[in-house]
Formats: structure tokens, C-alpha cells, sequence
């Protein structure tokens, strides 16, 4: 259970919390990327043996979506949203 | 008695979601609220109304359901401008009172959040957890105030009375 | 008789004589005793039988460390699998050890013995492999396994669950951690110290030792009351913390709380710092038949007569390689015990060691090669380790020790490595990994001052200002040469008790091929279960790196588990014990609905609803027709409280719902709704609802009732990570808005009898629109929607009108013969309607060209989420499954989700039955399926394919088989 960095509301316990996926690449525009790209853009999500910045919605709390960056070894919240209290 | 501590249900209480930045919702509402709470899960109360900071760019109005028709009529949720949001939500919570010298072992049942008066003192006021489920915790003189999705009263009732067994 | 009770001390009050039962015969023992102890002073040895040779065993440890006798308590007390030193004796308990039937004197599994060595480590795997290992796992874990699940809750009491928080968590109040709680809690820090024992001391309570002049418990004493008076300590006892997680998240299993109703307490503890002062655990010597009953750690031997008043026996041998053995001599000569002599593997045995036992035998540079006795150990064999005789003496007890192991298991569970000391030959804990930090015999200080100074100094590295001074221990200097097990060791050389692996299984297992420490642990099992290697486990290493050649900091350690200790399930699910795991929501009605009889089920998002209000007599069908054919033929209500709603605000809202939702709502004019699909953006359908616009800059969306968070989420998320520019606020008003949906032919002339300031003509409150008014003198905001294909008016009211609502609505629609209606009838007129539902049409796999919706796609927006995967998908070769009525003939009843194939020919399938239901409309069975090509398909017959071969031809058809053209809904 980990403690997570809201940075609304400060460290909370992991169970206020809801998991967004690893961070992805910005949306490319549909209608100028070939069918490869896109497919690659929807499938392919960052699975790193370190850290990895992914999205965390607050949702038993102030409902703020933020990104931790999470080494996936060790649950060591290596980066916390820029503002977290 | 297991616990030193009894809770009740209080009453529906006249709640408004208000949205949007600090300013715009002072100009909307003008000298009818409480001052807007600076810090972060914190409340400020004047003559029977608070006003809880309970997200960025979010707060939440509580006052006694009797107030809720002057408020509606005094915060005109329908014609405020774009840039706020006020909604009368007052029936999607159900509110129980835990007090007592042991209200904060009891929550502790139920809520991961740190209690101590250190880290949540008089006026703090958070969305946390209690029982699984989303829950506002405000303290109170003598205790704890929870408020939860109006449809897990019952619920959180009976849980709470298997925690004072 | 406790014939083996020593006439006066220890820690138990003789004045209080409790009873007990044990494997079916009564006992007496004192207060304070733990069911160990008491079973000692009562003279029982054979307390057990191995895991896998069923070999006869007795009680080895005195504390969570025993290897060798678990218990069952039953009754009230009703937990499996306990180590009976762990168990605090009490009046009126049952218990029975776990492992044999029918006792451990008569037992029938003890003819394994016989076979022991044709049950080397692996006979199982490699044994009953074919057809696979679970065909005779169920009999094998009977023969071998350890208690069963109690199968009865307590009748009394309950368990709970609870969270803390604390700056210092402090594992364990032995001298060490309780130096460090006294340091930090002055130092005003919130600290929380747990210790598994019943009473504070740690090893004090053992041991005759001395702090600043006193007894050392006098100094336990002063303590313990100097942290009871901080209002910043909390101290718990009968506390085990027993997992140690990330981020400094502990768990805690308290077993005597003072709320005098909890059975068992279970604490989540977030730390900010954690100090293990969890001691150190003596490991045995391995030596042939070194599970006799008798044969017993040292410290544990110390403990049972110091601590308890017991004798475990009356002429005792001593088995040693260090220093620690020798107080244990000492005291047990005090007491009276005859010590025939100390075997000591050292050539050169440490002069502060002899001092202490000045007048006894030493046997140095020797070693016990095997007990003898089978029931109870009647002496043993001495030989000196460079050759020579074997000597026998007799002996009804040996205690031994082969040094001791700081309990690293916290330390090891935080992911923090270990590292191996020469010195006291042990591993050590090495560089935090965590927050944590261990001190005491915990660290490798074996020693009194030096626990004493390492709890002060470990703690003031938390606190400003210098540390404690520390008291002064007096305590016998610890050396040790270790010798990891009995080269000439004659007989079964055992490493763990607790799952009978001896020293040639870890041979055998090296032998063949696993080598690595963890391949070792798996094979042979060594370490495993409840055990964690508490005693075992440096042996096995030291085993492992003898027969390698190489050094034990080579072998490293196994990775330490959590449970520490049993844990009951029980604490850790809290007061939480009944079916209900989660709780269930209610609507205002939910009493009604049972006042009525309604039959109750979760219906989505744990929402509780009535499925079907039978009258007496009625089934399901019976009751669900009856409801049906109120709302087709005259009037229905349903409660739709539940779905999903949320009031988005702001300019942008046109906008973000045009990229939501695959058709244009943006073009929607204030007072009307429109119904519209969401895809996430690989093209699959999220969810379905209606979205009303209330004026320029405010809306209302309904999301389906299991989707209402998912939707929450998902907009929240898109709003705040894709376009945070957007002017947008969404606001849940699920339990703000409740409704009693009118529906049915005679839906309007209830309207008009409840009475409402709305004109409910179809010219001027058309289908699709909505009115904010009056209904029945409520402020109601009316929705002209539908779910049943019938004319229906959703009337919205604030929840805490919704009682009264409801009884207005039964009472005006009363002369047309209104019925409630529940969830199986409302299923059932959605599929004649052919409505989709979420789950059942909508399977994950479908688009909305598939249902035959393409019209919902826009083709005029040039980007919506889904878009772009709908149309990729659909321009490959794949064949689609698409929605399609299916009439069974002959006429009977297909279960959901049967499949259908080719000619019903046992082949892939073609698709599936998603729904059949009884249709009132036909007086027969009408279903919706999603067939291959189906939309081509409308006309022919499919067949849909059972379990077991059984066919049933169906008519295929266009999806709606009640008023295609939605005339109904319109009037």
C-alpha cells in the first residue's frame, strides 16, 4: 500500500487513489498518422524495470489527475507531481 | 462501552458545489459567504455557514437545510457565469457526527488518513476514505463530521454500529 | 499433576490454577503459563508428529521460533496452526496438535517412518506427475498438511481492522526497543511500540540478568510505566508486526486488545520511521535424531525454567558452540536440574564461559552424533570432532545452541539486504532500503550493554539533542564458532523441524542440479510455510555453502515473507465478517421495496434493487409477467434512481461532448435531450446515455448505473489531461436527482391525476424533451425518455421527496392497475424493444455498426474519441458479429451466453445468445443475439449449440420485436 504525493492534499494512502496507465505519448491527430502509428500510438505503453511516469487520479480525495514518476522495482515514488504538498 | 465515543445522522444538510477560481465565485456571491479558506483541505465558518477548500478550485458550501432556499436564491446557480460552476447537491450526502475522546480511534476504522490534530487540527476538512467508500471528514468540537454518498447511509450506519459494539 | 513444576519462581501466579484440555485430556496449569509451558510442568514430552514422516515430536522453542508442535484451538478460541508456545494459557481451552490422528501416541500417518527414505525432497513432484499433480494434491495435502479452517465464527466477540499513523514504529520491547521508545518518546515523537509477548522484557524475561544494579525486570518495569504515562506512545503487547510493505506500511496483528468484545485487532500502520528491535533467534545444532522429543533449544530450556516455574527434564546434557549455552547451564543447575555435562564443539572454550559453571563437566572439541530414545530422548552420543570412541550418556533432556540469529525477518521484508558477519556468524542487517533501521540482538548485539547502548544511539538518530545515557547491563560475553551441522552425525540430521528436511535432502537437492539458495528453499521446502526459516535457515545456508565449498556470504539468504507469524484471516478482514463485503447502496425506497417482499439483488455499482415484487405463491416468471404486462398494456413505475448523472458546465461543454460522445450534441437546443454513445478510443463502446441541455452553458448526462464512475473518471481525466484549457466543470449528481419512471400506455393519464403545472401534450412535451415544473406539488424536473419502448415520463425529485413521489404515483395510477417494476421485467421489455444493455450486447468486442447504429457515427466531425478504430478495424478482412433477433423454434427458453455455430455443427462459434427472454408482446421466447454476418442474415435459421451436443434451431430476425417503428414510445 503505497503513499502517494497528491498534490492537492499531500501523501495519502495508495487506496484514496485510482491508476491511470503509464504516462502515454501526446495523442497524435487522427486524421494525420498512418494506421501503423496510430496502433502503435494506442497499443504500446511504456513497461520500463525502473521508473515510469504514470497517471493517478484522486479519487476519494480532491479528484486531482497528477503523474508520479514510480520505479516499478521497488514502488519508490522517485518524482512526485511538481506541486505536491 | 467498547469505545468512548457515540455518533448520530445528522439531518440532510444544504450543500452547494461551487467550482471555479476563488475570484470569479467572490464576485458571484459577493459578502454572502464565509472568507474563501487559503489553505488547502481547510474550512472557514461564519454566522451558521462553512465553506470547505476541497479541491483545486473547488469548494463545497454547507449550511442547515432551512438555509437552502435563500442560498438557492442568493447564489442563483442558474445564472451564474461560465466561468463558475454552483450546484445544489445537498441530497447526495448522508451526514453522521462521531464524537467523543475516542471519535478519532473509531474513524480510524475506517479512514487511512492521518487524524492526528497535527496533521488535520480544528477546521481542517478533506475528501478522504472511510469504509471503502469516498467520505468529507471535518472536525467538529467534540469529534468528527462524515459525510458520504447519500445512497451508503445506511451502510455506513450499520458499520459504524458493529465498530461501537 | 504438573510434576515438572518447580516449587517457587517464574512469572506465574500458582494462587490461579487454570484447566485445559489437550488432544482430549484435561490438564491444570497457573496463569501466566502459555500452553507450552503448562504441558511441560504436566510432564507431557510427545506433543506432536512431523509434517512428512510423522516422526514423534515435542516442543523444541518457547516462543514464536517452534518448529515442531502447532496447535488447533477450538470453540470460541476456534484459530488453526498455532505454535503452542504462542498460545497464553487460559481457563476452559481446547486444543489439539494439527498433525496427527488420532493422537500423537497412537498415530496412524506414523507409518511414513517406515518409507522415510523413499520420501527424499521432491518425491512428491517427481512422483505423482501423471496425468498431473492436482489429481492427488487434495490427498496428500490431507495426509500431510497442517489444521484445517475453524468452521464456525466465534460465537462471541468480534475481530476489527484499523489504520494508524506514527513517526517511529518500534518492533519489539525487549531492552533494546524499549531504550529506543523511551529515547524517542521524550524526544516528543508519536511513536508506537508492539511486541508479540505478553508481557514487555523480551529476552529479560528469560534470562537472570542485572541493569544498574536491579533486576533487570525492575528496570523493565520503571520503563514501561515512564512510556504509559506519554500520551505520545502508544504501546501494544500481544502485538505481532508481521509484514513489513513498501512506502513504510506495516501490518500489525494485536491478539488481546482492551475492548474486552474484540477477539483480535489488525493494525495498517503507516511509519515514518521503523526500528526492528525484534531480538535474535536461537538456531539448534544438527545432529542424527535431533527432533527427539527432549531435545529443546537452550534459551528455550532457560526460559521454561526461569520464566515459567517448569522443568523440561531432570538430568539435562548441554550441546553448544558458543558462550550463551553456559548461563543456561547455570541457571538450570540453580534450579536444580542435574547437568551430567556440557558438550562443547570448541577445542578452546572461552575461560568467561567456564567461570560461569565453574563446578560442571566440559566436554570440549565434541560433538553429539545422534540422540537416542524414540518417544523422548533417554541420551546421547559424544564423540570428539578429530576422532576417537563414541561416548553415551544418559540423559532425559538436551538442550543445545548453535548461535543465534538476529530476527531479520522485518528488516528483510522492507527489501533491505543482509549481510554475513564473521563474527557472531550470522547475517546482519546491511543498508536500509527503507525507513528502518534495527538495533538490539536485532542488529547482531548480542549482548546486554551492547543492546542497551545500540537502542539509545539508533534512536537519537531521530531526535535532536544527544542520546539517553544508557543503564548498565551485566551480561556474559558472546563468542561463537560455528558449526553448521554434525559431520559425523549418525540418523536423520534434521535443518527444519517444521518441514522435515534434513541435511541429505539439501544434498540431493545440490545434487540435482538446484544450487542456487532460493532453488534449494523450493525443492526441499526448507524455510517455507509458517516456519520462515527461524530456526532453520543458516544452517541450510551453511549446509548449502559447506558441500559447495564456498563462503555463506556466497550462498546469501533466502527472501523473507510476510506472515512473520500465523495471522488470523479473521483480523484481517475486520468487523467486515458477514456476506457483505462491500456495501451495498440503497435508494429512499430500498425499505419499501422490502416492505413489499420485494426479492433484493445487487444490480450494478453495488446499488441494491428489487428484481421482482412477487405475490404469494409467485415465482420469478409468474411475478416478472405480471409486471410486464402492467406496463405494456396499462401503466408500470421503476424506480431509476440509480443511473448515473452529472451537470457539466461551462462554454466548452458543446464541444467536449461532440469529442465524448460519436454524435453531435453540441446542436442540441436547451430543453431537449438526445441519446448518444461513447467509445473509448480503440473503438470499443464505453457506455450509452442521454444528454440534456439545460440552457447555453449547463447540461445534464446520464451514464448507465455500473458506468457512473468509469465516466466520472474518464471525463475527469480528459479534462484535466487533455484539454485543462477547456472551459468545462463536472459535477455528480447521481444521488441529487431521483426518479420514478412512469411507463405504459396510461402513463399520461397518471400524470394528469397526480396533477402537474406541465403540458403533457405530445405536441407541446414531446418525446426526447424535458420540462422543469411541479408533479404532485414536488418540484420535479420530467424527462420524456424511454427504456421500455412504452410512452414514459422519467420524474426527477430530490431524493428526500422521492418516498413521497413514489406513493402519490402508486396512489393515482391505482384505477389503471399500476404496478412497480423491477429489474428482470425491465430486462425483459428492453429486449423485446431490442435495447442494448451493457454487458449483455455490448461484450467489448462490438461497434456501433455492429448493433446497426451506424447512424450514431458522425461523419461530419472530424475527430471524435473512437473514431479513427472504428473505421480501422471495420476496413479489415475480419468478419463482424452483429446484433439480430433470434426466435427459438421449436419455442423454448436458450440460456444467456450459449453459443451458436456453423449448422450447429461442433465448430468455433458464430456468435452468441445474449439475452432470451419470455415476451409478452408474442407469448413466446424472443432472443438477441450477436451472429457472424448477421444483419445479411435476417430469415434464415441458426442453430445454437448446448453443452453436450443438444441443438436449437432459431429464426433469425431484425433485433426489435416489439413496435419497430417506435410509435409507441412517441404518443
Amino acid at each position: 500500500m503505497m503513499n502517494i504525493p497528491c498534490p492537492f492534499c499531500g501523501p495519502r494512502n495508495e487506496s484514496e487513489f485510482s491508476f491511470g496507465g503509464p504516462l502515454k505519448p501526446d495523442r497524435p491527430d487522427p486524421n494525420a498518422t498512418d494506421d501503423e502509428q496510430w496502433v502503435g500510438w494506442l497499443t504500446e505503453v511504456p513497461n520500463p524495470h525502473g521508473p515510469v511516469q504514470e497517471k493517478w487520479w484522486h479519487v476519494k480525495g480532491c479528484g486531482t489527475w497528477f503523474t508520479i514518476w514510480r520505479d516499478t522495482r521497488s514502488h519508490d515514488i522517485v518524482e512526485g507531481p511538481l506541486d505536491a504538498g | 462501552m467498547p469505545y468512548e465515543a457515540t455518533f448520530d445522522r445528522l439531518a440532510t444538510q444544504a450543500l452547494f458545489d461551487l467550482k471555479g477560481p476563488a475570484r470569479q465565485l467572490r464576485d458571484w456571491v459577493g459578502e454572502l459567504l464565509p472568507e474563501f479558506p487559503e489553505q488547502a483541505n481547510s474550512g472557514t465558518m461564519t454566522g451558521g455557514k462553512a465553506l470547505y477548500y476541497i479541491g483545486l478550485d473547488h469548494w463545497l458550501l454547507r449550511a442547515e437545510l432551512p438555509e437552502e432556499q435563500a442560498l438557492i436564491a442568493e447564489l442563483r446557480p442558474a445564472d451564474a457565469p461560465p466561468d463558475i460552476s454552483i450546484v445544489q447537491i445537498s441530497d447526495t450526502q448522508a451526514y453522521f457526527r462521531i464524537t467523543g475522546s475516542q471519535a478519532d480511534e473509531v474513524l480510524a476504522i475506517g479512514c487511512p488518513m492521518n487524524l492526528h490534530a497535527r496533521e488535520f487540527g480544528t477546521g481542517a476538512a478533506s475528501f478522504t476514505e472511510f469504509f471503502g467508500l469516498r467520505a468529507l471528514v471535518t472536525r467538529c468540537d467534540s469529534g468528527f463530521d462524515v459525510a458520504v454518498e447519500q445512497s451508503f447511509g445506511p451502510m455506513i450506519e450499520d458499520y459504524l454500529n458493529r465498530a461501537l459494539r | 499433576m504438573q510434576v515438572n513444576r518447580l516449587s517457587h519462581g517464574g512469572r506465574i501466579n500458582r494462587a490461579r490454577a487454570l484447566s485445559f484440555t489437550f488432544n482430549g485430556r484435561k490438564y491444570q496449569g497457573f496463569e501466566g503459563d502459555t500452553l507450552a509451558s503448562a504441558l511441560i510442568a504436566n510432564g507431557v514430552s510427545l506433543t506432536a508428529r512431523s509434517f512428512k514422516y510423522h516422526r514423534p515430536r515435542g516442543i523444541v522453542g518457547a516462543g514464536v521460533e517452534e518448529p515442531s508442535t502447532l496447535v488447533e484451538l477450538m470453540g470460541n478460541d476456534a484459530s488453526a496452526n498455532r505454535p503452542v508456545t504462542t498460545v497464553p494459557l487460559k481457563e476452559g481451552l481446547i486444543a489439539k496438535s494439527v498433525n496427527c490422528w488420532p493422537s500423537p501416541a497412537v498415530d496412524i500417518g506414523a507409518v511414513n517412518q517406515l518409507f522415510a527414505r523413499f520420501i527424499p525432497a521432491g518425491f512428491y513432484y517427481k512422483t505423482f506427475k501423471w496425468p498431473n499433480w492436482h489429481v492427488y494434491e487434495p490427498s496428500i495435502r490431507k495426509a500431510t498438511g497442517l489444521a484445517g479452517t475453524p468452521q464456525e465464527a466465534p460465537d462471541q466477540g468480534h475481530f476489527e481492522a484499523r489504520y494508524a499513523h506514527c513517526d517511529v514504529l518500534i518492533a519489539g520491547a525487549g531492552p533494546a526497543g524499549l531504550l529506543a521508545a523511551l529515547t524517542v518518546g521524550r524526544a516528543g515523537l508519536r511513536v508506537m511500540i508492539a511486541d508479540e509477548g505478553t508481557e514487555a522484557g523480551g529476552s529479560l524475561l528469560s534470562r537472570k540478568l542485572v541493569i544498574d544494579g536491579q533486576p533487570a525486570m525492575d528496570w523493565v518495569a520503571a520503563t514501561v510505566a515512564e512510556l504509559h504515562d506519554m500520551p505520545n506512545v502508544k504501546h501494544l503487547q500481544n502485538a505481532t508486526i508481521w509484514a513489513y510493505r513498501e512506502h513504510n506500511y506495516l501490518m500489525v496483528n494485536e491478539r488481546a486488545p482492551e475492548n474486552a468484545s474484540l477477539l483480535e485487532r489488525h493494525w495498517r500502520v503507516r511509519a515514518g520511521h521503523v526500528i526492528t528491535a525484534t531480538g535474535a533467534i536461537e538456531r539448534g545444532m544438527v545432529f542424527g535424531n535431533n527432533d527427539r522429543p527432549g531435545v529443546m533449544l537452550a534459551s528455550a530450556v532457560q526460559t521454561y525454567v526461569n520464566r515459567y516455574g517448569a522443568r523440561p527434564g531432570k538430568r539435562a546434557m548441554i550441546f553448544t558452540n558458543n558462550n550463551s549455552a553456559y548461563a543456561v547451564a547455570a541457571d538450570l543447575a540453580a534450579a536444580g536440574i542435574e547437568i551430567v555435562a556440557i558438550v562443547d564443539s570448541r577445542d578452546d572454550v572461552p575461560e568467561v564461559a567456564r567461570a560461569v559453571v565453574p563446578d560442571l563437566e566440559v566436554v570440549a572439541g565434541s560433538v553429539v552424533t545422534q540422540a537416542q530414545g524414540l518417544r523422548r530422548v533417554r541420551g546421547v552420543s559424544v564423540v570428539p570432532r578429530s576422532g576417537g570412541v563414541s561416548r553415551t550418556y544418559s540423559c532425559d533432556l538436551l538442550a543445545h545452541s548453535g548461535g543465534w540469529n538476529p530476527a531479520v525477518h522485518l528488516f528483510s521484508q522492507s527489501r533491505s539486504p543482509l549481510i554475513y558477519a564473521e563474527g557472531p556468524a550470522t547475517f546482519v542487517p546491511d543498508t536500509p532500503a527503507q525507513s528502518v533501521s534495527a538495533c538490539g540482538a536485532a542488529e547482531g548485539q548480542f549482548e546486554l550493554s551492547a543492546a542497551l547502548h545500540s537502542g539509545a544511539e539508533t534512536a537519537a538518530e531521530l531526535c535532536e539533542g544527544p542520546a539517553l545515557t544508557p543503564p548498565e547491563g551485566e551480561d556474559l560475553a558472546y563468542a561463537i564458532e560455528p558449526l553448521w551441522r554434525v559431520e559425523q552425525a549418525t540418523g536423520k540430521a534434521f535443518l527444519d523441524l517444521q518441514n522435515d528436511v534434513s541435511v541429505d535432502d539439501v544434498h540431493l537437492a545440490i545434487r540435482e542440479g538446484y544450487a542456487n539458495v532460493e532453488h534449494v528453499k523450493r525443492y526441499t521446502t526448507g524455510g517455507m510455510g509458517i516456519d520462515q526459516g527461524k530456526t532453520g535457515n543458516i544452517n541450510i545456508i551453511g549446509t548449502v555453502a559447506l558441500h559447495q565449498g564456498i563462503g555463506m556470504d556466497e550462498v546469501g539468504t533466502t527472501t523473507f515473507r510476510a506472515p512473520y507469524t500465523p495471522v488470523s484471516f479473521g483480523a484481517i478482514g475486520g468487523f467486515r465478517d458477514e456476506s457483505v463485503v462491500l456495501p451495498y447502496r440503497h435508494t429512499p425506497l430500498t425499505k419499501w421495496n422490502m416492505d413489499q417482499g420485494a426479492f433484493m439483488y445487487e444490480a450494478g455499482a453495488r446499488w441494491r434493487r428489487p428484481g421482482y415484487f412477487p405475490h404469494p405463491g409467485e415465482g420469478l416468471q409468474e411475478a416478472t409477467n405480471r409486471e410486464c404486462e402492467a406496463v405494456r398494456n396499462g401503466v408500470g413505475v421503476y424506480d431509476g434512481s440509480p443511473l448515473g448523472t452529472f451537470e457539466l458546465k461551462g462554454r466548452d461543454v458543446g464541444k467536449f461532448l461532440d469529442y465524448l460522445y460519436t454524435n453531435i450534441m453540441s446542436s442540441l437546443k436547451p430543453g431537449f435531450g438526445r441519446y448518444g454513445l461513447m467509445l473509448s478510443d480503440d473503438g470499443l463502446i464505453l457506455d450509452d446515455g442521454v444528454c440534456l441541455r439545460l440552457d447555453e452553458h449547463r447540461w445534464i448526462i446520464s451514464t448507465s448505473t455500473g458506468h457512473a464512475d468509469a465516466m466520472n473518471s474518464h471525463m475527469e481525466e480528459l479534462l484535466q489531461t487533455e484539454f485543462p484549457d477547456w472551459n468545462v466543470f463536472v459535477t455528480t449528481v447521481t444521488s441529487q436527482w431521483n426518479n420514478a419512471t412512469i411507463c405504459g400506455p396510461k402513463a399520461r393519464d397518471v400524470m394528469v391525476e397526480l396533477g402537474t403545472d406541465i403540458d403533457l401534450s405530445p405536441e407541446a412535451f414531446p418525446f426526447m424533451t424535458f420540462r422543469d415544473g411541479h408533479v404532485a406539488g414536488l418540484p420535479a424536473r420530467v424527462v420524456r425518455v424511454s427504456f421500455t419502448g412504452e410512452l414514459s415520463f422519467e420524474v426527477n425529485v430530490a431524493p428526500r421527496h422521492l418516498r413521497a413521489l413514489w406513493d402519490k404515483v402508486l396512489d393515482a395510477g391505482s384505477p389503471h392497475g399500476i404496478l412497480p417494476v423491477g429489474s428482470e421485467a425491465s430486462h425483459v421489455l428492453r429486449v423485446e424493444k431490442g435495447f442494448l444493455s451493457l454487458g449483455h450486447e455490448v461484450d467489448g468486442t462490438v461497434d456501433p455498426f455492429d448493433l446497426g447504429m451506424g447512424w450514431v457515427m458522425s461523419k461530419k466531425k472530424a475527430d471524435y474519441l473512437g473514431k479513427r478504430s472504428v473505421h480501422l478495424r471495420r476496413d479489415g478482412p475480419g468478419v463482424r458479429r452483429e446484433l439480430v433477433g433470434v426466435i427459438p423454434d421449436p419455442d423454448r427458453m436458450i440460456p444467456e451466453g450459449a453459443p451458436l455455430t456453423p449448422r450447429g455443427e461442433k465448430r468455433p462459434t458464430e456468435g452468441f445468445v445474449t439475452a432470451c427472454v419470455w415476451s409478452v408482446v408474442h407469448k413466446r421466447w424472443v432472443g438477441l443475439a450477436l451472429l457472424e454476418n448477421g444483419h445479411a442474415r435476417h430469415g434464415e435459421t441458426a442453430q445454437v449449440r448446448l453443452k453436450g451436443g443438444e441443438l436449437i434451431p432459431v429464426r433469425v430476425t431484425p433485433p426489435v420485436h416489439y413496435d419497430p417503428d417506435g410509435e409507441k414510445l412517441r404518443t
